[in-house]
């Protein structure tokens, strides 16, 4: 295991630095210039001259690259050009909301999706099937903003029982996690259901059926557990895409996490913060995949790490 | 054993989610619960108003942005400020007075001014905060060209300048020139932004980036302007400003009674809120206009009759009603109303000139040589279609103007190709003349920014140079008699009407809605609120 972890751990190295080339690249090729938005409308050529010395901004791309690689690796990812902030600081600032937004989410997507597909499995071509089935597309083709502004009215608005926006403790998440986890929930749903029906069919199923195996025992104990693999790679993507900032819902429900964080930053052209940002996000993709690996030899007794 | 594992696992993802969460918490913990509470203060109605609003300053420190609003700007305290007609009058500053050859004013600080800090605002002080700007602010070329700050006591101070610069004490009306504490710029440095201390009616009490910025009432503040009732101490506690980029959200905060201020209405809620009975309306119109801009660098343009041809076909009534719900007054001159400066003897001119006349505008296409047309309607030059792009921002107002205008343009043969940009892209491309056109805007408080738009080599958007017009706006930046001055700003504006290299389309209306107040007022000038006056109602 401890190899495997050594081996994972240099290709994540890899990984990261690839990512960082290629952020770097397409930062530099989009049109937009951050001097220009630092200084505003009406800077003289003097001035962008200066502040494109100063940042570092004339000097040849590879050398901006190294010069940013070389501090990254020391853990700084540099001062944002438009709040002179430390792009660091202002990431574990906001990042401790999305992830509890993601956390959230994925609890209500995994719970609900398990429960929906599994009973569709179970129940399959019935009324509760077709309900699951239908519930599930409903969450993942509704637009995301469309689901919080139905929530925000209802639970919010004309029932006050939550706040509208902004984020104040655990309370101020329910809503948007909702609205997130309705949409991860679907996909969670469709596939334990198309996973727990090959399961249902094996043999060992029959088996357990016909010794008299509590029907509940034999679902949730013998027929999910070796439905999971696939569904825990999905939580695991869904995971990582919900790490790496739902900007819709934090837009919409005024969430100040890492998703407005970037928004914002590319508007601005705010390299240094979109650089670091990107890395963070694809170290987290990262790392969540690696849980994933790990969780499935927990689940599954036949993988092992060598 | 194995079987146990995985709930293991989940419940350590939980735990961190539930250690994250206690965390962050803290740091968010004093959030807008109190907004509408009475205070207790004496002498004063107290309590905490909300005002939400759509984007975040990028920091309250004005000399380190180019972005000043109602969430920074009241922080400071310039040395004049506008009253509600548009004259110059002293704010920190009790007199200023300008030398007989136009290069130094003298400004006299008022008796017993404080920065928030507590410490005196003296001349001192004035001159290290204005030395800071010139060295680092990203609008330093507002100073113009200030060679020193000559400190004469505790309370005078003069600016000498190379030449004189008209603009300088309209600029001095804005945040970007107002003093700062130097001992918070002393102890902070660049800091300065999370810790600002300036001397204006309110000062910073906690910023939450991305969320929040919460200001309170300074105790000291003895400014108030002459049209203000109060002159002292804001009548609250504090004011919690949230920023909220949605509108829908935004609306319903504020229908809720969660927020007392919602600034920027969007104007398809504006007849919602009008009806409301709770809800009051402030409508301001901005200091600047959005206007078509042509790259006059392109070949096309070079040719006058096409521009003003463009100008004939353009009906601004429909723009105003349909595509901003009638919160915008149509424009034809190059200055709006709230700019001194502006002439309705320009406007009533260019609004004559440029009526909406779709036979002129197909004959000045004639006359230049657009004879054919095309069988998709469009007129042809040497059997080439008058087809032309238009860059706009992925604002959904402006890109409904712009499907507007296309039509327009379509009835007298011209194809307009709609391009969605991204800001950022059009701030950087357009310098270039990459454009054909673009639909763009501009505000200010003084009627010098047709010199930053039409200056020599300034022209950034248009690209239009013109020897007469650069040079009576160079005189003008000089004279600082306001009456000469304003005449050269009125010869200037008839230029930019008989060449149109833009034309100018309408002036938004900064609209503003609040409940659950007293004295609210918007500051007819500068679009920010008057807070002096405001109370929470009993």
């Amino acid at each position: 295991m401890t190899r495997y972890l050594l081996k994972r751990f240099f290709t994540m190295l890899i990984t990261l630095l690839g990512v960082s080339i290629l952020v770097f690249l397409m930062i530099h090729l989009i049109p937009g210039d951050p001097v220009l938005n630092i200084l505003g409308e009406f800077a003289t050529e003097e001035a962008i001259n200066n502040l494109k010395a100063e940042l570092g901004l004339n000097q040849p791309l590879y050398m901006q690259y190294f010069s940013f690689i070389g501090n990254a690796l020391q853990g700084d990812l540099g001062q944002s050009y438009i709040t002179n902030l430390y792009v660091v600081d202002e990431i574990m600032n906001r990042f401790p909301i999305t992830f509890q937004l993601a956390v959230y989410s994925l609890i209500i997507g995994a719970v609900v999706g398990i429960i929906m597909g599994t009973i569709a499995a179970v129940k399959q071509n019935t009324i509760f099937d077709q309900l699951a089935m239908m519930v599930s597309l409903i969450g993942i083709s509704a637009p995301g903003f469309w689901i919080a502004l139905f929530l925000i009215f209802v639970f919010a608005y004309q029932l006050p029982i939550f706040p509208i926006s902004g984020y104040d403790g655990f309370y101020s998440l329910i809503l948007p996690s909702i609205t997130l986890g309705l949409a991860t929930s679907g996909n969670i749903a469709r596939m334990t259901r198309s996973s727990m029906l090959e399961v249902i069919k094996q043999d060992y199923m029959r088996t357990a059926e016909a010794k008299g195996v509590n029907v509940f025992r034999l679902i949730f104990g013998h027929g999910l557990q070796n439905a999971l693999i696939p569904v825990i790679t999905l939580i695991g993507l869904q995971f990582g895409h919900l790490l790496a900032g739902a900007v819709v819902t934090e837009t919409v429900f005024a969430l100040p996490g890492i998703g407005s964080l970037a928004i914002e930053a590319i508007a601005t052209r705010d390299m240094p913060t979109i650089q670091g940002l990107v890395m963070f996000m694809a170290f987290i993709f990262i790392v969540v995949n690696l849980l994933v690996d790990i969780i499935y030899s927990a689940v599954d007794p036949r993988i092992k790490y060598e | 054993m194995k079987k146990k594992r995985f709930p293991v696992l989940l419940s350590l993802v939980m735990m961190l989610a539930l250690a994250a969460c206690s965390n962050a918490g803290q740091t968010a913990k004093e959030g807008t619960k109190d907004s509408g509470s009475e205070g207790d203060a004496a002498g004063k109605a107290g309590g905490t108003i909300t005002v939400t609003s759509v984007r975040e300053p990028d920091t309250v420190d004005v000399q380190r942005t180019t972005w000043v609003d109602d969430a920074n700007t009241h922080i400071y305290e310039p040395l004049v400020k506008f009253d509600e007609d548009g004259n110059i009058i002293p704010a920190l500053a009790e007199k200023y007075e300008i030398s007989e050859d136009g290069k130094v004013i003298t400004f006299t600080l008022k008796e017993g001014s404080k920065f928030h800090s507590g410490a005196n605002v003296t001349a001192e002080g004035v001159k290290k905060s204005f030395e800071r700007f010139i060295d680092s602010a990203p609008t330093n070329y507002m100073v113009g060209p200030l060679e020193e700050i000559v400190v004469v006591d505790e309370r005078t101070f003069e600016f000498h300048f190379s030449e004189p610069f008209a603009p300088f004490l309209s600029n001095a009306t804005t945040a970007y020139l107002a003093p700062l504490d130097p001992a918070a710029i002393e102890e902070h440095g660049d800091e300065f932004g999370n810790h600002a201390s300036s001397a204006g009616i309110l000062n910073v009490k906690e910023i939450k980036r991305g969320s929040s910025i919460t200001l309170e009432s300074f105790d000291e503040y003895k400014l108030g302007a002459p049209y203000s009732q109060n002159k002292g101490a804001a009548g609250f506690d504090e004011v919690v400003f949230r920023f909220i980029p949605d509108d829908d959200t935004r609306i319903l905060e504020f229908k809720r009674g969660n927020s007392q201020v919602m600034l920027s209405v969007p104007p398809n809620y504006i007849k919602e809120l009008e009806a409301d009975p709770n809800t009051e309306i402030a409508k301001t119109l901005a200091n600047g206009h959005v206007y078509l801009g042509m790259n006059n660098k392109k070949k096309v343009f070079q040719d006058l009759r096409v521009r003003q041809a463009i100008a004939l076909a353009i009906d601004r009534e429909p723009i105003v009603d349909f595509a901003l719900e009638g919160a915008a007054q149509p424009i034809f001159g190059p200055l709006p109303p709230a700019i001194p400066g502006y002439s309705e003897e320009v406007e009533g001119a260019a609004a004559k000139m440029y009526a909406h006349d779709l036979e002129k505008s197909r004959s000045l296409l004639k006359e230049a040589g657009y004879t054919g047309t095309n069988d998709a309607g469009i007129v042809t030059k040497e059997g080439k279609p008058l087809s032309l792009e238009l860059w706009v921002t992925q604002e959904p107002t402006m890109q409904r103007i712009a499907q507007v205008l296309q039509n327009q343009l379509k009835e007298v043969g011209i194809e307009l190709k709609i391009s969605v940009q991204e800001d950022a892209t059009i701030r950087a491309q357009s310098p270039e003349g990459k454009h054909e056109m673009l639909l763009w805007t501009y505000g200010w408080y003084d009627a010098d920014i047709l010199h930053s738009m039409f200056g020599r080599d300034l022209s950034t958007r248009v690209h239009y140079q013109n020897d007469e017009l650069i040079s009576i706006l160079e005189k003008a930046r000089i004279t600082m008699n306001q009456d000469e001055r304003m005449e050269l700003y009125k010869q200037a504006q008839m230029i930019l009407v008989e060449e149109s290299p833009w034309v100018p389309l309408f002036v938004r209306e900064n609209v503003t809605a609040y409940r659950d107040l007293e004295g609210f007022k918007i500051h007819p000038i500068t679009g920010t609120i008057i807070w002096s006056d405001v109370k929470l109602k009993k």
